[in-house]
């Protein structure tokens, strides 16, 4: 080496620092291949799997939810595609004027939208944003005509529930997003956002429905755009379910109870098969699957006769007259009467001191079982209740099924009431009154049941004393395989009858149609065959029944219909509720003799006409009805929503 | 200069370890630029790369003891462009570290590096002190300390960064005095706590980020964090050329310039880490051993300044993969894309091979 100009012991010092120098460069190197070798080596597993989850990406392929078919395969619920428009941040340029060009495109409330695009700020900004669900196929192309202009707004396309006809929502029930509980009850089932089904039979056969979702695993990249597929799992759609309604029978009972309020049920005796289930007021079902505005759910939720809710099984009357075919079954079979005991009906009858008024003021004379079974005698069943006494009418009311749920296969079903000496003294802290008693015997007072629960008593009494449980499943289909299975239950109740008093009974029944001088005689049907018991509620004490016609509304009798056709055989019991319809002859039989004759292929020449807008107009309740009203504001709140019967 | 080569007085050794690495530097540009929009990038890198061979043969067949002679008004004119950037340039990616002519860009703080490299080494040819002269010292700092001041006003901490090896050098190897020593860490410290009240904000991030890794996943914490898992990803034997999931699906940043070599570690794995970072201690190692060849002290501390500059820039770049360091913007040299690095650090090779060409006095 030669430095020029130094000497030789610079020299050699300066090559020595160049030596450190070159040791300390080649430790460095060592120490930064160190370095690598713990991150790739050591730690190259964890970082691998890093690496996997930055490029896959789990989505759900959401599994196609069973359609649901009546009796006959009419499609009641079905699927339909539907889109919601869907914002990527990172392709805006500026997020105000994109929220303003959504807002003026689908006319969307500006909170609305500001809302959810607040909610996704701590998100990355490739998460996109849905804006708006249930695009109508106009906005679709709106936006895809804008693509170029507008690169941040895209459309996904779903599927969404659509009810085709809509009749008997509460029996069906609704699809909507899962709560926060829900999912928290079902963690790895429900996740945020998914559509689950609420109330009826959406809810109650939900996991049968819902089949099981699928999963594709996709790469993504760190846009989170999908670049390729990795794997899939298919998702197992869910199982067509057929019930057992008839949609004809839906639609006539639908139709009927047009402006009116009440429920109907129609059942098959032999099978306990639900015919035909419908509450009114009724709703759209459908507006839960599209964009429900704040008026119409408060529109629903504010309407004094609770659409929501399912009359045939959650609301409770007293059976008024109708409880009267019970009673004579147990008064006959416990000899408390025979067929000929005849009872003076002078139109009144005095017990415990006070004096206790027959429906009909100038009185029915004397009267037999039968005569008083077909003029809905009061005296007669007042003597028969004075003589059973409140424990064994409560245990004949027991043995019909009432005071408990029939086990339908829907949720919320209630109970009901039977009261007794016992309840009295547990539940109200009161001693029973034995006046209370003769108001029982005619199905006043404290005594309450279900639509259902009387169709299903009736079922009992013209099977001779089989009860078969009531239900909506008929059968469940795999869309794949072809699977099917039935409903199957082995748990039938059974009470011993004496034919003879079944007989007897339904002949009293077939007087109170077919014969003159029967309460329900109007709604006699040639060929039909038609059985039944009319029966009224009184809902406010009365001083004089003449002036009930220009009643308010909320003040009227609720009217019952009980009946079964034909008389030979019965194919379908029927029990028809309207509430405020007066009188069960002319507000409930119509209908029955209707269902039946629908059901039965009789011709109907008349048939009943929809109610008409009465004073204290009750919601709308058909399908058409319900969409146009969605926007105007709810009946008075003053109308009460379920009325006691006069003890 | 065909002579050059037949007497063997060119360096096969670093030559061919630099080829090699320009090799290895096309193969990831184009791997990290697959199918996007950079997909042209690597045939600009191409001739780039036959720019800075072209250049790095001229420095070979120029005496380099003419250009220490010019090495004030070469130092002079590159620093011009500084200046001007400083005044008027544009700002690409918050900093203006870059001159456009015609469809290019130039970053002039790479030339003016090799420029002070030149002046240094002109410096001590004519200071034969054993020990350094307060004087130089002065002359050192003024020197290396008016570049950096310029590029880092930019403001680019990472590039301002590569000026301070040569500092040491001139420290070390002029023999500073250790109490001059002891003064400048004391000054350091103060520098450091008043300097960071004047770094910009996203500066101060990325040191935080450095320091914290987790507070910010999505931000600046998100480009270590992703090269981390690129890097650790490729195990030993690495995805596979062009198979680098991190890469080709962009979770990393800048892969095709500064976070190449993460691209190389991802495809590659750890064989190919230790492969290419042998060929940079090739390069650096057989750099020091040359700067013992050097004829005289100028053409020393022209190879010592000029390969500790190459080996800072290896060092910071591929300990900022895997957060050795915190994340400072600089070129990983002769991999990453870039045309100002490549061409400037091929010219700077060529200056090495020149000093060595020229070891002997009768050359």
């Amino acid at each position: 080496m030669r430095l020029r100009g130094s000497s030789s012991e610079e020299r050699e010092s300066f090559q020595r620092m160049i030596e450190v120098a070159f040791i300390a460069a080649a430790f460095a190197f060592a120490a930064m291949a160190t370095a690598y070798w713990y991150t790739q080596i050591v730690r190259g597993d964890y970082y691998f799997k890093l690496s996997e989850n930055n490029r896959l990406r789990s989505v759900a392929v959401t599994a196609a939810r069973g359609v649901i078919y009546d009796r006959h395969g009419v499609p009641l619920a079905e699927n339909e595609p539907s889109y919601t428009l869907y914002l990527y941040r990172r392709e805006t340029k500026n997020l105000a004027a994109s929220i303003d060009t959504a807002v003026s495109l689908l006319g969307l409330p500006r909170e609305d939208v500001e809302r959810r695009v607040a909610r996704y700020r701590t998100y990355f900004d490739f998460v996109p944003i849905a804006l708006a669900e249930n695009l109508t196929i106009g906005e679709v192309a709106a936006i895809e005509a804008r693509g170029a202009e507008d690169p941040e707004f895209a459309v996904g396309v779903g599927q969404r529930r659509l009810y085709t006809k809509g009749t008997g929502a509460q029996a069906i029930g609704y699809l909507s997003e899962a709560s926060p509980n829900q999912i928290a009850a079902q963690p790895d089932r429900y996740r945020p956002g998914v559509a689950i089904g609420q109330r009826g039979i959406e809810s109650a056969y939900q996991d049968l429905l819902a089949g099981r979702d699928g999963e594709r695993r996709i790469i993504v990249d760190s846009f989170g755009h999908e670049t390729a597929e990795e794997s899939r799992e298919d998702p197992v759609p869910g199982r067509n379910l057929t019930l057992t309604i008839d949609e004809r029978l839906q639609e006539v009972a639908e139709r009927y109870f047009q402006n009116r309020v009440g429920s109907a049920v129609a059942m098959d005796p032999k099978t306990g098969q639900i015919l035909a289930m419908i509450s009114a007021p009724s709703y759209d079902p459908n507006l839960f699957s599209r964009r429900m505005t704040g008026t119409q759910w408060a529109t629903l939720v504010d309407n004094p006769f609770r659409p929501l809710q399912n009359r045939a099984i959650q609301n409770v009357y007293s059976p008024g007259s109708a409880f009267k075919v019970f009673l004579a079954v147990e008064g006959l079979a416990g000899g408390y009467i025979t067929p000929d005991t005849k009872v003076f009906c002078p139109g009144y009858a005095t017990f415990y001191g006070r004096a206790f008024k027959c429906h009909k003021k100038e009185g029915h004379g004397w009267v037999n079982l039968r005569e008083a079974i077909r003029g809905s005698c009061d005296v007669y069943f007042y003597t028969l209740g004075k003589r059973m006494g409140i424990e064994k009418i409560a245990e004949a009311a027991r043995a019909f099924g009432f005071g408990k749920p029939t086990g339908l296969d829907l949720p919320n079903e209630k109970a009901g009431l039977v009261p007794s000496e016992e309840w009295s003294e547990k539940v109200r802290k009161a001693h029973w009154y034995p006046s209370e008693t003769i108001s029982v015997a005619i199905g006043q007072g404290p005594l309450l049941v279900t639509s259902l629960q009387l169709a299903r008593g009736l079922a009992g009494l013209v099977n001779g004393g089989r009860f078969p449980r009531p239900h909506l499943f008929l059968s469940a289909q795999d869309a794949q395989t072809g699977g099917r299975f039935e409903y199957f239950d082995g748990t039938e109740e059974r009470m011993k009858i004496d034919p003879a008093i079944v007989g007897q009974v339904e002949d009293a029944m077939w007087a109170v149609v077919n014969e003159p001088g029967g309460t329900a005689y109007l709604s006699r049907l040639p060929g039909l065959d038609l059985c039944g018991k009319t029966g009224s509620v009184q809902v406010v004490a009365q001083k004089d029944t003449k002036k009930e016609g220009s009643l308010p509304f909320e003040k009227r009798d609720h009217a019952w219909f009980i009946g079964f056709a034909p008389r030979r055989d019965p194919k379908i019991v029927i029990a028809v509720f309207v509430e405020h319809g007066q009188h069960g002859a002319s507000a409930a039989a119509p209908l029955a003799r209707d269902l039946a004759a629908t059901y039965l292929g009789v011709p109907i020449p008349h048939p009943a006409e929809p109610g008409e807008p009465p004073a204290g107009a009750p919601a709308p309740t058909t399908i058409a009805a319900a969409r146009a009203a969605a926007s105007l504001p709810a009946p008075a709140r003053n109308a009460a929503p379920i009325t006691e019967a006069r003890r | 200069m065909r002579g050059l080569f037949q007497r063997r007085r060119v360096d096969t050794t670093l030559l061919l370890a630099v080829l090699a690495l320009l090799g290895i530097g096309l193969l990831l540009v184009a791997s990290s630029t697959l199918g996007g929009r950079n997909a042209e990038l690597t045939g600009r890198q191409a001739m780039w790369m036959g720019v800075g061979i072209a250049l790095m043969l001229g420095m070979l067949a120029v005496d380099y003891r003419v250009l220490l002679k010019f090495s004030f008004p070469i130092y002079a004119a590159s620093l011009a462009p500084l200046v001007y950037l400083l005044a008027l340039g544009h700002r690409i990616a918050h900093v203006r570290s870059w001159v456009r002519f015609g469809g290019y860009q130039f970053q002039p703080a790479e030339v003016a590096k090799v420029a002070t490299a030149l002046l240094l080494a002109y410096l001590f040819e004519n200071e034969q002190d054993r020990r350094l002269r307060p004087a130089a010292l002065g002359k050192l700092f003024a020197m290396v300390l008016v570049p950096c001041l310029l590029v880092f006003l930019q403001p680019d901490l990472g590039l301002a960064l590569t000026f301070v090896p040569l500092l040491l050098v001139g420290m070390y190897f002029g023999r500073m005095r250790r109490r001059y020593w002891a003064l400048l860490a004391a000054a350091l410290v103060v520098c450091c706590a008043v300097g960071w009240l004047f770094l910009k904000d996203y500066q101060k991030q990325r040191i935080t980020t450095f320091v914290h890794p987790d507070v910010d996943v999505s931000g600046a914490g998100y480009q270590v964090r992703q090269s981390k898992i690129a890097v650790g990803s490729g195990g030993l034997v690495g995805k596979g050329y062009r198979r680098g999931t991190q890469s080709q699906l962009r979770f990393l940043p800048v892969r095709h310039t500064d976070f190449i070599f993460a691209v190389l570690a991802e495809e590659f794995g750890f064989l190919g880490v230790l492969v290419v970072l042998s060929l940079y201690a090739t390069v650096v190692l057989r750099g020091l051993r040359l700067a013992t060849h050097a004829r005289d002290r100028g053409g020393a501390f022209l190879v010592l300044g000029l390969t500790a500059c190459l080996f800072f820039s290896v060092m910071l770049n591929t300990g900022m993969m895997i957060g050795l360091f915190p994340t400072t913007g600089i070129p990983l040299p002769l991999l990453s894309y870039g045309g100002s690095s490549v061409a400037t650090t091929l010219a700077s090779i060529g200056l090495i091979l020149s000093v060595e060409a020229r070891r002997f006095a009768n050359a």
